[in-house]
Formats: C-alpha cells, structure tokens, sequence
C-alpha cells in the first residue's frame, strides 16, 4: 500500500492558478476532490497521475519524490470520465494491454483478466467491442482494465458523471466494493457532493485553484470552515449576529458561542427543530417525499429548516402562521 | 524532450526543399546588384501579363461560380435524402480525386475536339475547346465532388431543433431557408470555395492544355517565360507575384477552415430521409435521377473518351496503339521507351509517397499532440507549401540546385523531392483528420498501463490512424503520378515519366498514344481508387 502526498504544488494554465499546499492521501485510503468545473481537480489529478507536470512543487508516492518519473513508471491505474477504451481492440485485448506490456506469459495473462472480468462483473464479454457496450459496461471494462495491473494507485476521473442515475448509484456503491476489497490508495475526482459523500473516507473540498477545506464527509457537511464549503456540500443556513456575553441571539433564538462581538453561525436546514411558539413566521413552505422544507422569518432574516413530516407539532393539513424554533447544532464560520 | 527533436526532419527537409528555394526566387526577382522593383514593375506595366494575371482570377472566380452552381444541389440531395444508388453516385464523385489532370485534358479534347464526340453529336463545333469555356468545365470537374462534400456534410450536421424552432416562429419555404439554414451552412461553402478558387489560380495542366495560346494564366505564362524565353527574371517576377496572391488566399481559406472545424464538430448528425417509392416516382426523384445522371455524364464521359480513342486505330477497333506504345524501340517523342516511363512513374511515386507520408505524419502528430515554443510558427510554416504552385516551385529549384554546394539539378531524387512538396499537404490533411478524431486520452490511458511513449504510439495511436495514413498516401502517389508541372521543368530525358510522355504525344498531336498511355495511368489511378473506397475514411 502507498501513501500519495502533494506539497507545495503550483501549476499555472493560462489564467488558471493551481495552488496546493499540502494533500496527502494515507495508505489504502479513499480520498475524494470535489469541487465546481474548472476548480483545479482534474489537473491535480492528471498531475498525481504524471500526465502533467508541476511548475513547483512536488509529488510523493510513500514518500518517494515523482515528479521525474514518467507515467508508465509510476504504477497507477487511471479511469477517465469517457472511460479511453482503446476502440480497436475487443474487450480482452483492453484488459489484457498492461499485462502484455509487462511481458506476463499467456495464462497468466489470461488468468488475471478473467480475475478481472469477474471483479467487475462482466464475465462473458470477452471478444465484444467497447462501441457494442452500453456505458455502464464500458464504465466496469476501464475498471478492470486499471485495477488488472495491479496498481498501487487508482484514479478516478468523474468514472461515473456519464451515467445515468440509477446505474451511477449502483456502480458507485461496487466501485467502493472493490477498492475495500483491494484495499488500494484511491483518488476520486468528481462534482457531486452527494457521491463524494458517498463514498469517500475523506473529502478535500476545491475552489478556484486551492483546496478549501479536508475531512470526513461528516465532519465537512456539518462543521465546514468557509461558506463555500458549506454551501456546496448542501442547504445551509448562515446567520451573521452581534454576540454579547457569550450569547448571539436573532430574537428568541439563542446560540452558545462562547465569545463576543461579531460571528458567523451556520447549521443545515435538518437541525432546525420546529416546536409550538409564535416568534417565527412561515413565509412559504415545500413538501417534499415523507418532508417539508420550510423558509422562516425571524426579525427580519430568514432561515431554512427541513423535517421529516411525524415531527411535526401540527398537522399539514393545518399548517398554522407562526411557529416557534429551536435550533440543535451548529458551528461557527 | 528528446522524441520532439525528430521534428528536425520536416524542418529541415521543407528549409532545404521549399524555403530555399523561395528565397532564391524573390532575390532572382528584386535583386540586381542591390534592391530593385524594376522586373516587377515591367512585368506589371505591360499589358499582356497585366491581361494574363486579371484573366487568372476571373477565370478561377467563374470557375468557382460553375463549381458552386454544380455542387450545392448535390449537396443538398445528399444531406437530405437516401435513395438507391446514392453511394455509387458517392463512390463516383471520388474519382476526379485521383484521374491526372493531363488525362482529363485529353478527354476533353476528345470530346469537344473537331472531330470529338459531342461536336458530332450536336453536328457544330461549339468552341469550347481552347477557350475559358474548356477550362471552366474542367475545373469544375475537379473540385465539384469536395464542394458537394463539404458542405454536405455541414448540412448533416445542422440541429434540427434550429429549423423546428424557426418553423415554429413563423419561418417556413425559402425564408427558412435564407434566414436560418444559409448563415449555418455558410462556413462549408466559404471554405470549399475558397479551396476551389485556390486550386483554379493555381492550376497548370489545364489551361496549358485547354486554354489554348490565347487562354494563358500566370501559371502558364511563368512557365513559357522559363522555358520557352529563358527569361528568369520576368519568370521570377510572375512568380512573386503569383505567390504573393496565393498567400492571401491561403490565409483566407485557414480561417475559413477554422470555421468549418468549429461548425462540423457538431455532435448531431441528422439520418438522411429515405425516399419511398412514390417519392421515388415523383418530380423529387425524377430531379436527383437528372442529377445523378450528370454527375455521372460528367465524371466518365472524359476517360470513356480517353479509353474508347485508346481502342481505335484508323476507324477500326485494335490494339496497335498499344502495340506501338509499347514496343521496346527507342522513342523519338520523348527519347525514352514506355516501359522505362512507366516504372520512372512507379519509383518517383512510391519514393514521394514514403517521404511525404513520413513528413506529414511528423507534422500532424506535433501539431495535434505537442506543445512547444513557436508552435503558431511552425503551423504557419508547415501550411504555406500549400499555397505554392508546380512551377513556382519548379523555377525555385532550378535557381537553387544548379550550383555546389546543392547541385541536384538532373538527379530523380530531386523530382521526388518536388513531388513530396506538392504532395504532403494533401498527406497532412488527411492523417490531421483522423488525428483529431482519435481522443488524446487514449493515449494516456496506455501510459498509465505502463506503455511508453513509443509503445503507446505504435500500439493505440497508429492503428487507429492507419485509414487516414492510407488515404494520405494514396492522395500523394496519385498527385506524383499526375504532376506535369515541376516534373517537366526538372526531367532528363532518361527520367520521362507516363504524365510527360503523355504531354509529349499531345504536343505532337498523336491522340491515339496519348490515349493508350492515358489509359495505363487510369488503370494506376483506378487501383488507388478502389484503395480509397474500401477502405472508407473520409478524406477531408
């Protein structure tokens, strides 16, 4: 197992500016980059991979320094969003390419295709073409093809963006099988949070060429330093308050924020508890599958809260003007 | 670093063999013991080369007009429609990709001749030959199939939802047409046409042979200047000129091509409707029959004439003037026999075809997978050959290589070298084209299986291109097989190849050896022919 570390990482594209202090992904982990188009995560990636080169900066695999070595050396397995089947060759010849490059014998060769046809799921596709696939299966033939070299380490470019929903899911869920069962150093390149959440051991969240933020998927959704972070992963609520005395209040909601003077107060619409009272207004309200989503007034700002429907104090039926809140957790930007 | 060093191959191959050369004319033409615009300024203050250059771009713009007129229906019926027998039509519309241009001429003069096919058809001569006329009709011939291409394949490409939302406005009939259609079409009919028009001004064979004494274009007149005067100054001057115009034209049409790219790459492409049979039956079928059958008319009737004059010898059907041709005595005409022609033709071809496929395939790759300093430049570069003409060429590699340190005049490789100029543009288009289509991850992706760059090379990328390679050559061998130009300018007779030979027996007015002759150098375009259809690439 390998550990895969960026530091001090700069690479300029134009106008674009790359600029990674430090990432560093543990043996056998899963570490996802997510971030909006253009954020610089795909050329992380392509730089880890050696595809491109840094300005400054460098590259380590368990701590050895990279940046000289060419991407065949480097003992990677990359899966790219439009999957680079090689289009004249079948099914076999794709998987078995890095084999034959390494001179492996015959059976071997065959062996450890089939190993991987089988990891995949794709038994019986041997001698098919890629244009004869259907996306998904082309999805699992590049994973096989990366995975059958036993790489030290995988990357994945957005492998699952031009799926549909429900075979995204599905394939989301086996990919994670697998790299648990290979327990191979992963890096996941993708733009939807909910996937990153999915999946990841730790997400490192990007912005406009720098990583913003990196932890569990938990711990970003629900303690994230900036606002970027927390809009992106989700509905957020940001209150921006005076605080006197240990206490920022809006109103008769109140919050512990042990200090004084100005502060950021973020929580996501789920940790706002509606109870019976009169100090919130409801401006407009949304039902959703078995919710509702509700947008509140209180001393003129608004807030978001999100319940389950049984939670309620009233029925929906009779959903009354005002109502009270109580907020249960939150954290400060 | 190290694998970009092999660009010093092209590089130095088109210094040596094109710029050079260049260089060597524009000092030819503005200097005499120190700058001067004297040679220019009397070739452009006489007024039979001031008529010859003005008649050169009239004709090239009619030219143009007659393609366009000849090419946009069938563009249309072909976006538009399927019907039976449309890829024959398609294969046929290929074939004045390869016939040599001296081949055409001869047609044409067999069919339009005094004693030709359609002057006794229609019982009067119609005074096409040695006029504008022939010349027209015989640049359409030659670039009609690329403007029914072009812009046919832009047609396909168009998203129908534009068309439905504008009908949906109000817009239908010749309006639709006008307002949304035309302006997306437009980049494929700028392009094809400015490649018409460039092909026109540049073209020698023809009016050479069809424009008659009177129908001279700067092409011709450089030519007789050199050869027939030995006047290298006013040749000279011609040629500064000459080239000057192309030049703009060329960086006209690489914008226009650029254009064209952006349009065509499109991902929409529309199914052409099939026709049934009561379409079929109708007034629309019965306009496509018409059309398919002058295509047709058009396309065979110059080589049916060629081949059926081969077959004829004094009013009766023989082989003698194939026997004659190809008896092993000694022939006055071109002092060489057939035989030493023919394999002159094949070991210049194939030698140009090895050279300009290695060239462009360099060129294309840095082009589409490199970056580097001064890449603008070298694309500049690399492209402008394509603008430069047969005898332009020609009369720059007379003044160059008569001398040490490169005297290469009277060699045959320098022939091949002249060949591979003219060619490997064409050679370049065509593995550019499959080039872009092969998607830059794929390489990648073998990289990361552990291939080197060479291995990735060999393994994913060239097999994918092969078609485009293929193409490429065959378009080179078929240029080498037909150029006249440059070949006669820098031929020993001992280096006659079929194309000069054949000219010789039209200079002689020998009709019957010219067709026999004419007919092998069909056989050869007819091989590359069949090479390019089977093996299906599109070629531009």
């Amino acid at each position: 197992m390998v550990s895969v570390e960026l530091r001090e990482i700069l690479k300029i594209l134009g106008d674009f500016r790359l600029e990674i202090e430090s990432l560093k992904a543990k043996e056998g982990e899963f570490l996802t980059l997510l971030g909006p188009s253009g954020c610089g995560k795909t050329t992380t990636l392509r730089i880890i991979a050696g595809f491109e080169k840094p300005d400054r900066g460098e590259v380590l695999f368990n701590s050895k320094v990279m940046n000289e070595i060419p991407p065949y050396e480097r003992n990677i397995g990359i899966v790219f969003q439009d999957y680079a089947l090689f289009p004249h060759m079948t099914v076999f010849k794709n998987i078995a390419f890095g084999l034959e490059l390494r001179k492996l014998p015959r059976e071997e060769i065959e062996k450890k295709v089939r190993w991987a046809l089988k990891l995949v799921g794709l038994e019986g596709f041997e001698n098919r073409y890629p244009e004869q696939l259907s996306g998904g299966q082309q999805q699992r033939v590049a994973l096989a093809r990366a995975l059958v070299i036993e790489p030290e380490v995988l990357l994945l470019d957005e492998p699952l963006s031009n799926l549909d929903a429900k075979i995204r899911e599905r394939l989301r869920g086996e990919i994670k099988r697998i790299q648990k069962e290979l327990s191979i150093t992963t890096i996941y390149v993708t733009h939807d949070q909910e996937e990153a959440m999915a999946i990841s051991d730790r997400i490192a969240v990007m912005n406009d060429g720098r990583i913003e933020q990196v932890g569990k998927p938990l711990e970003l959704y629900y303690n994230p330093k900036t606002e970027f972070v927390a809009k992106f992963l989700g509905l957020s609520n940001i209150l921006e308050l005076e605080a006197e005395n240990g206490k920022a209040c809006l109103g008769k909601l109140c919050f512990n924020v042990d200090k004084d003077g100005k502060v950021r107060i973020f929580f996501r619409p789920e940790s706002v508890y509606i109870t019976d009272g009169d100090f919130a207004e409801i401006v407009h309200y949304e039902l959703l599958p078995g919710r509702i989503r509700l947008r509140l007034s209180i001393e003129g700002k608004e807030i978001m809260a999100e319940r389950f429907l049984d939670e309620l104090p009233f029925r929906v039926e009779n959903i009354p003007k005002r109502v009270g809140v109580r907020v249960k957790s939150f954290a400060l930007l | 670093m190290r694998t970009k060093l092999i660009l010093i191959i092209p590089i130095t191959f088109l210094i040596l063999f094109f710029y050079l050369p260049l260089i060597s004319i524009i000092h030819e033409g503005l200097w005499d013991n120190g700058f001067t615009l004297k040679y220019l300024k009397a070739v452009l203050s006489n007024s039979y080369h001031r008529r010859i250059i003005l008649f050169t771009i009239e004709q090239a713009l009619a030219s143009t007009l007659l393609t366009l007129a000849l090419g946009l229906p069938g563009a249309y019926i072909f976006a538009k429609y399927d019907f039976p027998g449309k890829s024959f039509v398609k294969a046929i519309l290929t074939v004045p990709f390869v016939m040599p241009s001296i081949m055409v001429a001869l047609g044409f003069i067999l069919l339009f001749g005094k004693q030709g096919f359609f002057t006794q058809l229609i019982g009067r001569d119609l005074g096409i030959l040695y006029s504008w006329k022939a010349i027209l009709i015989a640049h359409a011939f030659y670039n009609f199939p690329v403007v029914v291409r072009m812009v046919s394949s832009l047609w396909q490409r168009i998203n129908p939802h534009y068309e439905e939302v504008a009908m949906s406005l109000g817009a239908k009939g010749f309006t639709l047409f006008r307002k949304v259609t035309l302006p997306m079409l437009l980049p494929g009919i700028f392009a094809s046409s400015m490649l018409t028009f460039i092909f026109c001004f540049l073209s020698f064979s023809i009016p050479l042979i069809l424009g008659g004494y009177k129908y001279a274009t700067i092409e011709v007149d450089i030519f007789t200047s050199i050869m027939t005067l030995l006047d290298f100054k006013v040749g000279s001057a011609l040629a500064i000129i000459q080239i000057t115009l192309s030049f703009a034209f060329m960086y006209i049409y690489i914008k226009s091509l650029d254009m064209y790219a952006k349009a065509e790459e499109q991902r929409i492409f529309r199914q052409p409707q099939k026709l049934t049979l009561k379409e079929l039956a109708s007034l629309k079928g019965l306009l496509i029959g018409i059309y398919s059958l002058i295509v047709f008319i058009f396309i065979i009737s110059p080589l049916l004439a060629v081949l059926y004059d081969s077959l004829i010898f004094q009013g009766k059907f023989s082989l003698e003037w194939y026997r004659r041709v190809f008896s092993a005595k000694y022939n006055p005409i071109f002092g060489a026999n057939t035989l030493i022609a023919i394999k002159n033709s094949l070991l210049f071809g194939f030698s140009a075809v090895l050279l300009s496929t290695t060239i462009a395939l360099i060129i294309a790759y840095a082009l589409h997978r490199w970056q580097f300093k001064g890449k603008n430049v070298f694309e500049a570069l690399v492209m402008l050959p394509l603008g430069s003409s047969a005898i332009t060429l020609g009369l720059g590699y007379i003044r160059t290589f008569h001398k040490p340190p490169l005297e290469l005049l009277g060699t045959w490789y320098i022939i091949v070298f002249a060949h591979t100029i003219i060619a490997y543009p064409f050679v370049l288009r065509a593995i550019s084209a499959v080039l872009k289509k092969i998607k830059p991850n794929l390489k990648e992706a073998a990289l990361s299986l552990g291939a080197k760059e060479w291995q990735a090379f060999l393994k994913v990328e060239l097999p994918l291109a092969l078609g485009g390679i293929i193409v490429g050559a065959i378009f080179a061998f078929a240029i080498s097989i037909a150029e006249l130009g440059a070949t006669y300018m820098l031929y020993q007779p001992e280096y006659t190849t079929i194309t000069i030979a054949v000219y010789r027996f039209l200079s002689a007015r020998q009709w019957g050896s010219a067709s026999a002759l004419s007919v092998i150098l069909m056989i050869v375009s007819a091989v590359s022919f069949m090479i390019i259809e089977r093996i299906g690439e599109e070629i531009w």
